[in-house]
């Protein structure tokens, strides 16, 4: 019950952010974007035509209640049809189920190995082992996300390379053809993460081994993995839980888009790319502003987390 | 009455050395780092060989025939209209540096002069509006953000860099926050107020110079990845608009790539690779020299 009062609390808190958002996406995308009123209108458009549509589309109404009318849009969910036709909801909720499949192997497998190698690192702290895995790291963190990309999809992709998986393209009909799509986008940006997180999880872990705790616990002769498991990674968790749960709304837009884009999946990323392409307001507006909406769960959703692993922290 | 002997005290100069010679100390010795700061010195001088006309000019010349080989006349081959890959990839060298030095300096002047106004007036409005400007600025995806500037600026070529420091400088915002609230604690501000210093001058000659350590690294950080957004960016058509850049050859590519010619894909990622992984190397060594807790 407290818990429940807490994250209502922490959503309300959250709404300033959600109209900063939609406010600035609004002002960019809408108000200042591009002009849909020929698109919408035949060849040689009387003068009359023009101001009907225009009056259809809001433009002779002033900022504020254009403004407003976005907000009813995405508080009812209704954002309208896309250019294709196709209502924006329906297009949604075909594309999002595609991403979160193509996208959630690669980002556990990212974040856990990515762990897994600097625990490796941090245990063996200066021996060759540790110089290894972090001259990878950042060796990793050097090559851009669309060189990784072209890169696995060569050697393991074309007829130069393995050719052991489809060049690009989608199908998850059954998990058989599902594992042959999503093996090297998976690979892909299982890749890229690597280097961040291994740098970053190492950097917290040694931190925490270097504590005045850790030695004391160390003094008294606790076992090693004791000390390992209860005053080292217990105390790492904070760190992790916010690196891990702020990259959500990040991977789910940003690392799709360009895989998708590139792979041609049809996925949310894929739908956000043609409609930043041909100017696809409706899409995109609803895009935005899910995105500023899942950030602020994941700000919430953060904050109880935190308070579920560390006693220390109050709902105050 | 005889004198004694005082122990000669050092003049307080002599003793302590300043935070920036002790860095720059420490990166001379630190190898790596020194090698790295040539590999970017050498990208700087192709770059700057670039601006002033001296070399790659005829990078948009079709020089020879569709995808030939190395040879002498072409350092890295020809591309799939016969244009000369080498000199295409030193010309956006150019495109790199411009975009990352552009995006870095305005980024961190921004970053330095909000952050130190958030971070100054921390607990009042000032500071609630600024922390709430970063946090809309983080929440909005990427790309999508700078598809939106691209609209609003009417595909203003600078619509990419404009993007780009609009959401770069929140992150080095927030360190400098962090780093001020900090510093206006200490005696020294306090002691500045009660003379009556305004309050401008105290946050522009007092605090900010003390947080240029964190403005270097975060500088270098940006300028990795300014060049990073820019090819992926490129590729999607939402970046370099007239031109040439390694993420337009990368786009260029993925078509020659298909039909097995690799030249002009590797020229434009070996040469970005090369140049993000020195810079990062140099990022490193910087953190590491201007970090007082490591003792050099």
């Amino acid at each position: 019950m407290e818990i429940l009062q807490y994250a209502l609390r922490k959503l309300l808190g959250g709404l300033p952010l959600i109209v900063g958002v939609t406010l600035v996406s609004f002002a960019l995308m809408v108000y200042f974007g591009p002009d849909m009123t020929y698109l919408l209108l035949g060849k040689n458009p009387t003068p009359e035509q023009i101001l009907e549509v225009r009056q259809q589309l809001g433009y002779d109404q002033p900022f504020l209640q254009r403004y407003l009318g976005f907000l009813r849009e995405i508080v009812t969910l209704d954002f309208g049809v896309a250019s294709t036709g196709e209502p924006v909801t329906a297009l949604l909720a075909k594309t999002i189920p595609v991403s979160l499949i193509l996208i959630l192997p690669g980002f556990i497998l990212g974040h856990v190995v990515g762990l897994l190698m600097a625990l490796a690192a941090a245990y063996w702290r200066g021996r060759w082992l540790d110089k290894l895995i972090m001259a990878v790291a950042v060796t990793g963190m050097s090559i851009s996300f669309l060189i990784v990309i072209i890169g696995f999809q060569i050697v393991l992709s074309s007829s130069d390379g393995l050719d052991l998986f489809p060049v690009r393209g989608w199908n998850s009909t059954s998990l058989g053809s599902y594992l042959t799509y999503v093996t090297v986008p998976t690979l892909a940006t299982m890749f890229v993460a690597l280097g961040y997180e291994t740098r970053f999880y190492r950097s917290i872990i040694v931190e925490e081994m270097s504590r005045d705790h850790v030695r004391t616990a160390r003094a008294f002769g606790l076992p090693e993995s004791r000390i390992f498991f209860r005053n080292i990674l217990k105390n790492c968790l904070i760190p992790i839980i916010t690196r891990i749960m702020f990259s959500i709304p990040q991977v789910a837009i940003g690392g799709a888009l360009l895989i998708e884009s590139y792979f041609g999946i049809p996925g949310v990323g894929k739908a956000t790319y043609e409609a930043i392409i041909t100017g696809d307001q409706p899409v995109l507006k609803a895009v935005v502003s899910l995105t500023a909406i899942l950030f602020v769960l994941v700000v919430v959703l953060t904050d109880i987390l935190y308070r579920a692993v560390d006693p220390r922290v109050t709902i105050e | 009455m005889s004198a004694v002997a005082l122990p000669e005290i050092p003049p307080a100069r002599a003793r302590g050395e300043s935070l920036w010679r002790k860095a720059a100390r420490k990166f001379a010795r630190d190898r790596l780092g020194m090698v790295a700061l040539g590999v970017v010195l050498a990208y700087f001088v192709a770059a700057v060989g670039v601006w002033l006309g001296w070399w790659a000019m005829g990078w948009p010349d079709l020089t020879g025939t569709k995808w030939e080989a190395v040879s002498g006349t072409h350092w890295f081959g020809t591309n799939i209209i016969g244009q000369d890959i080498f000199d295409r990839a030193i010309y956006s060298t150019a495109t790199a540096f411009e975009v990352g030095l552009i995006v870095a300096l305005v980024a961190t002047a921004i970053g330095a002069i909000l952050g130190g106004f958030a971070g100054f007036f921390a607990g009042t409005w000032i500071d609630e509006v600024l922390v709430w400007l970063m946090g809309v600025l983080d929440a909005i995806p990427f790309y999508l953000f700078v598809a939106a500037v691209a609209y609003a600026l009417t595909d203003n070529p600078w619509a990419m860099h404009v993007a780009m420091i609009s959401t770069f400088w929140v992150g080095t915002g927030r360190l400098i926050r962090g780093e001020v609230i900090k510093l206006r604690g200490m005696e020294y501000v306090e002691a500045a107020h009660s003379i009556g210093v305004p309050e401008v001058v105290i946050i522009f000659r007092h605090i900010l110079p003390n947080t240029s350590h964190i403005l270097l690294v975060q500088a270098s950080v940006m300028f990795v990845g300014a060049i990073k957004a820019e090819v992926i960016l490129s590729f999607l058509g939402l970046g370099i608009k007239d031109g040439m850049s390694w993420g337009l050859m990368i786009d260029e590519s993925t078509k020659e790539v298909l039909a097995g010619f690799y030249n002009n894909f590797l020229a434009a990622s070996l040469l970005m690779f090369g140049l993000v992984m020195a810079f990062n190397a140099v990022a490193d060594a910087l953190q590491d020299a201007l970090d007082p807790r490591k003792v050099g």
